[in-house]
């Protein structure tokens, strides 16, 4: 008993570490993010200039304005310049705006974006981020979950063929991975919807969507073909060949060799000798590949005019709109806590070698 | 292991062979009937049809102007809205058999100048003679045909090219334009006269001053083509012994340090500026005072500007409108835009064209300065050349942008462009003039004051001066949110007061009888509701009060003086106001009420009331509530919750006055029930009376539906004569050769599009004679001589006033049909008596 409320205390005293440790570096990369959002506090007056140049050529375009004298008109634009800078909160000095932000993103709440609004029409940053979502999840989840099951089979199946036509063919074949995505994507719009025009050139449903359910998702299946295959193309290979290397080492442990002398199936051995002891780095592997689905992809979501976070993220920062950078991060920094967190667990469960520090080795 | 490799290999093979299987191309449907190639006017007589000409638009989004030309030879797209400049996508929709494009010359490229006197070191540009002689040093036709590559036209004034004020002054103009032709040599015998003045020395091709060589920095734009732009005058600099520093920047960039920093502090020479306008300006007489006056912005630049008093004396009556006539206004352009090519602040280098991409069977009115999302007029030109009704599709760089209502609502460029099709307005601006056209008055009548000028263009309108304008006790000139009633001007105004104009609008007959495009009836409280919440939304009692919207109102209170409905069926108002316009037809355009449906805005101002939503997002953000959109969003639920409660209460707003100005019967009941019904069936509670009615909004995938409001009042054709800009094609013809004592005839061949220009519609035809050092001789009118062709006849005397030599005959046309001006030259000798001719030598 006594044992089991010393394991207790030690989990618990890990636990309490680790939440820690991983608190500070979340604050640290959530506060680092503001600071270079706003470039120091500079972006603050980029803001005021282009507030300034915007109300400036409006009111100068405006005929109803037209007849007042310059001094009148530059009043006005004075004025209104004075509310949108209130607006915003310009008026306040950044460095304490800058605490607002960390306050306000470590207690998750996203508050109202600054420049920015949803396609739907809404301020709020989660809003702003929510509608993208599952349009990121669907292509970069497809993309990535197809990559990772077919790459870790494509992989174990070579392995085994170490050698053989198809295993060199893939080898040779892992270089074409340097080149990005997008890409890929070019090439692929420009030979499937304009020299043989059978896919869509971008969009993530026909124009204008169809109103019934299961011809919209037939819709949104077919944008989804191009951009698939492109990420599909850029990572496929090299997957294959990282996974497949990795596999071979594991497969040429002593307790394998053993087990093939001691002629066990091989599909017993597969399982059970190389794919179990290596679960934990494949897990780790899926798991980062999950959060990773959180960044999307600036450039491909532009070729593909995909509506994805990439997009939202690019488009915030050339808004400049802090809140709305902070909230993608932080998401994505918490998200990554936790999910490192859960490693440290996951470790133990999968690996009995893995012990919490200060137990017994 | 292999079956499961086998199994997802075959999937994506057969996924791959399903998404490949050829299938028909997606061709709009046409829903109505009409001939393949006949004759549209007659397909309309004979179907009725109303309102749009095509039966569906959607609007997408595409940032990728790259894929344009492509998207629309695929027939995947039918218009991109936004003007693009890119050269490579102008050349293939040029050379393309499916696709065209409209052409817009909003924008322009100019060299703004730093005029300071540092605080360190020389800047040459404070010298007027040095930034003047910057006109002669650059090539503009270099500019615009090499490094905009024939997408721009050369500018050398601060007017636009294709505005009217360049029309009416296009003597002077072209007078201007053969004075600053580009002449390297004259501008570094000026620039070096001028820095020896100022104190520096030339040594070894290279400008010193105090022992330093002047450097100058030169802040180049990369986003397009004013980065080559920048080159090349840093070239030109470089070139004349100036040590260049190129600092390449974007927008953002630049405009920390051009605007925001004091020009003194010596950071910046040259910047590569640019200017747009998104819609035709008629009037630029202030533009001498934004320019070259430190009247034009607070900025720390323009602060810096100093300019030679009579300039500045010019710019400021023109401003103010302090001249008498049209005659007084043109001489004091004209001696203004002299003035300011000698102050040269900027130099004027090209006026931009945008193309705006459309495929070749399409065909809409594009504005001549703002494209198609500039112009009004598009919802009611858009169509096939070949038949009647269709889908469209057409694509923006965004939409969407932010949330639609009609009080405060997105004014992007592009949400704008989509709404104008959903509401019809009283008064349309014509693309290629920008004078105004009425679209549902019959006719308008305009009296101002005798000390104010103002022109009729048509007939609708009538102008009259009268010597003083008494505004009547019983018109409204406000509204008492407390007391919620009308304040009149008698309890404004008990002494009584005085306005500059009085203008009288007829609506047409019935147009109160209209209806919304939820099947409602339309009202006076249509007209009257939007005016009280103006009010109501600037006074600090009311619920809706917005300080984002109060500067705004505040200017427009300084110049409003009453209105009042004089009849209502037809329906006449008055308006009094002291806000003039050179035009009657803008006057009447910038008094003319519009209606929007009381019941949609009911919503709104319920939800504002509540604190639930806000109308302004400046009034959103300082009650941390959503913005109101009609479309999409938080609002939807929020607006559905209040009418539930609307039609319950029968919520009229402003009973006690609105009361009697609704349709009869139980009017609340019935508005709310169609728009409710109007939300179930779309999804959306935007309503108005246009020749589209929205159908569909689908935020996430960026696409907006609009359909054809079949009940539109109007005919289909009804503007269908304003789908191209007929821009005069002008062709000069004369003699090579004129001995002295001779006199010379030339003709001048107006056409547009092979056919002669009709006679009526040419507003003017001056020619202008220069002699060999290009000094202007003498100028006067073409006479009419047949269809479309007109003469310049200059006798024995005239031509002998020019001596011996090359000299150049320069005509200007006008038209009232389209802004744009057009030229023609012809070069001629004038040669001694005996010199064989070289027309008898071709005989």
């Amino acid at each position: 008993m006594s044992s089991r409320l010393r394991d207790f205390r030690r989990l618990g005293w890990f636990t309490l570490r680790r939440v820690l440790a991983l608190f500070v570096t979340v604050l640290i990369g959530v506060y680092l993010t503001i600071i270079i959002a706003n470039m120091g506090g500079k972006v603050d007056e980029l803001r005021k200039i282009q507030i300034r140049a915007t109300v400036s050529e409006s009111v100068r375009a405006d005929p109803a304005f037209m007849e007042m004298d310059s001094k009148e008109r530059n009043e006005l634009i004075q004025e209104q310049v004075q509310l949108q800078i209130e607006q915003r909160n310009l008026d306040e000095p950044f460095i304490w705006r800058s605490f607002d932000y960390l306050a306000q993103a470590i207690q998750l709440d996203l508050g109202r974006a600054e420049e920015m609004h949803s396609d739907s029409g809404s301020r709020a940053v989660y809003d702003i981020i929510v509608e993208r979502l599952p349009a990121t999840l669907l292509l970069f989840g497809t993309a990535n979950l197809l990559v990772f099951f077919v790459s870790v089979y494509a992989a174990l199946y070579l392995s085994r063929r170490y050698g053989s036509r198809l295993d060199r063919a893939v080898i040779g074949l892992a270089p074409s991975s340097a080149a990005p995505a997008w890409f890929y994507g070019i090439f692929l719009i420009l030979l499937f919807a304009f020299v043989v025009p059978v896919l869509p050139a971008g969009g993530m449903v026909a124009i204008p969507p169809p109103a019934d359910p299961w011809v919209y998702a037939g819709s949104v299946l077919e944008h989804l073909v191009l951009p698939v295959i492109a990420m599909f193309l850029s990572s496929i290979f090299i997957s294959i060949y990282s996974w497949r290397t990795f596999f071979l080492i594991h497969s040429s442990e002593d307790y394998v060799e053993m087990a093939r002398a001691k002629g066990l199936p091989s599909n017993l051995i597969q399982s059970r000798y190389i794919l179990r002891p290596t679960l934990a780095p494949i897990i780790t592997n899926f798991l980062l590949m999950l959060i990773g689905l959180w960044s999307g992809a600036i450039i491909l979501e532009q070729v593909f005019n995909w509506p994805g976070l990439g997009t939202l993220l690019f488009q915030a920062i050339g808004h400049r709109d802090t809140p709305v950078i902070i909230g993608g991060v932080v998401i994505f920094a918490y998200l990554l806590a936790v999910t490192v967190f859960m490693l440290d667990f996951l470790y133990a469960i999968l690996d009995p070698r893995v012990r919490i520090e200060g137990g017994e080795q | 292991m292999r079956k499961p490799i086998a199994w997802v290999l075959a999937g994506l093979v057969v996924l791959a062979l399903l998404m490949l299987l050829p299938r028909p191309a997606e061709q709009p449907e046409s829903t109505s009937a009409g001939p393949e190639d006949g004759d549209l006017r007659e397909a309309i007589e004979e179907t009725g049809r109303r309102g749009a000409l095509v039966d569906e638009v959607v609007f997408t989004q595409e940032s990728d102007v790259g894929r344009i030309a492509g998207l629309i030879e695929r027939g995947r797209q039918q218009v991109f809205a936004q003007g693009i400049t890119n050269i490579t996508a102008y050349q293939r929709l040029r050379d393309s058999r499916k696709g065209d494009y409209e052409t817009a010359y909003g924008s322009n490229t100019e060299l703004t100048l730093n005029p300071a006197e540092f605080e360190e070191g020389l800047n040459p540009f404070s010298n007027r003679r040095i930034r003047e002689a910057m006109n002669w040093l650059v090539d503009r036709r270099h500019v615009a045909e090499e490094i905009y590559g024939g997408m721009a036209v050369p500018r050398y004034l601060p007017m636009n090219t294709a505005f009217p004020d360049y029309a009416r002054l296009a003597e002077t103009a072209r007078s201007l334009e053969l004075q600053y032709g580009h002449d390297p040599e004259k501008a570094r015998r000026i620039i070096t006269d001028a820095m020896k003045e100022m104190g520096a020395i030339r040594r070894d091709g290279q400008w010193y001053h105090n022992g330093k060589p002047v450097t100058l920095q030169i802040l180049i734009r990369t986003e397009d083509a004013r980065k080559q732009v920048g080159d090349y005058v840093s070239n030109l600099m470089s070139d004349l012994g100036f040590n260049v520093r190129r600092q390449y920047r974007t927008a953002q960039e630049a405009s920390r340090i051009w605007i925001a920093t004091d020009p003194a502090a010596g950071q910046w020479h040259i910047y590569t500026g640019s200017w747009v306008s998104t819609a035709i300006n008629r009037d630029v007489s202030s533009n001498l005072s934004f320019y070259y006056t430190n009247r034009g912005r607070p900025d720390p630049l323009w602060q810096a500007y100093d300019p030679d008093e009579t300039l500045d004396n010019i710019a400021r009556r023109l401003e103010r409108r302090d001249y008498t006539s049209m005659e007084e206004r043109r001489e004091l352009m004209a001696e203004g835009m002299e003035l300011a090519m000698e102050e040269s602040y900027r130099i004027w280098l090209v006026d931009q064209l945008s193309i705006i991409p459309r495929a070749a069977n399409v065909a809409l009115a594009a504005d001549l300065a703002g494209g198609i999302a500039g112009s009004r007029m598009w919802p009611y030109t858009l169509r096939y050349e070949d038949r009647l009704g269709g889908s469209m599709t057409f694509a923006a760089p965004s939409i969407l942008t932010e949330p639609w209502n009609p009080v405060a609502g997105s004014n992007w460029l592009f949400d704008t462009m989509i709404t104008r099709a959903l509401n019809d307005p009283p008064l349309l601006p014509n693309p290629y003039t920008g004078l105004y056209q009425p679209q549902s008055i019959q006719g308008a009548e305009v009296t101002v004051t005798e000390d104010t000028v103002a022109q009729r263009s048509q007939d609708w309108v009538e102008l009259e001066r009268k010597e003083t304008i008494e505004v009547p006790a019983d018109a409204w000139i406000g509204w008492n949110a407390e007391e919620r009633r009308f304040r009149t001007v008698g309890d404004a105004h008990p002494e009584g007061t005085t306005a500059r104009s009085r203008t009288r609008i007829r609506y047409e007959e019935g147009y109160l009888d209209g209806q919304w495009h939820d099947g409602t009836e339309m009202s006076l409280a249509d007209l009257v509701l939007p005016w009280i919440l103006s009010f109501a939304r600037a006074d600090e009692n009311s619920p809706f009060f917005d300080p984002a919207h109060v500067p705004r109102f505040k200017v427009f209170q300084r110049y409003f003086k009453g209105w009042r409905i004089l009849q209502r069926e037809p329906l006449v108002i008055e308006v009094y106001s002291d806000q003039v316009f050179p035009d009657a037809e803008t006057i009447v355009a910038q008094q003319a009420l519009s209606p929007l449906p009381w019941h949609m805005l009911a919503l709104g101002m319920r939800a504002e009331k509540a604190g639930d939503l806000a109308f302004s997002s400046h009034k959103a953000d300082a009650n941390r509530v959503p913005w109101l959109s009609l479309v999409s969003g938080p609002s939807l639920a929020t607006l559905e919750r209040h009418l539930g409660r609307a039609l319950e209460q029968g919520y009229l707003p402003y009973a006690s006055v609105l009361k009697g100005m609704t349709e009869g019967g139980n009017p609340a009941q019935r508005r709310y029930s169609a728009i409710q019904d109007w939300y179930r069936e779309r999804g959306h509670f935007w309503v108005g009376n246009g020749p589209f009615y929205l159908h569909s909004v689908h935020p996430v995938e960026k696409t907006v539906v609009l359909r054809r409001y079949e009940d539109f009042a109007d005919p289909a054709d009804k503007w269908l004569d304003f789908s191209e800009p007929e821009i005069p094609e002008v062709t000069l013809d004369g003699p090579m050769m004129v001995t002295q004592g001779k006199s010379a005839t030339f003709n001048v061949d107006v056409t547009f599009g092979g056919d002669p220009y009709p006679k009526k519609a040419i507003r003017n035809l001056e020619y202008l004679l220069f002699d060999a050092d290009g000094n202007l001789q003498t100028r006067g009118q073409a006479e009419p001589a047949g269809a479309g062709r007109w003469q310049v006849s200059l006798d024995a005397d005239t031509l002998s006033a020019l001596g011996d030599g090359a000299n150049s005959l320069e005509v200007a046309v006008t038209s009232s049909r389209v802004a744009l001006p057009a030229f023609a030259s012809h070069a001629f000798a004038t040669v001694p008596v005996g010199t064989r001719l070289m027309e008898v030598d071709d005989e």
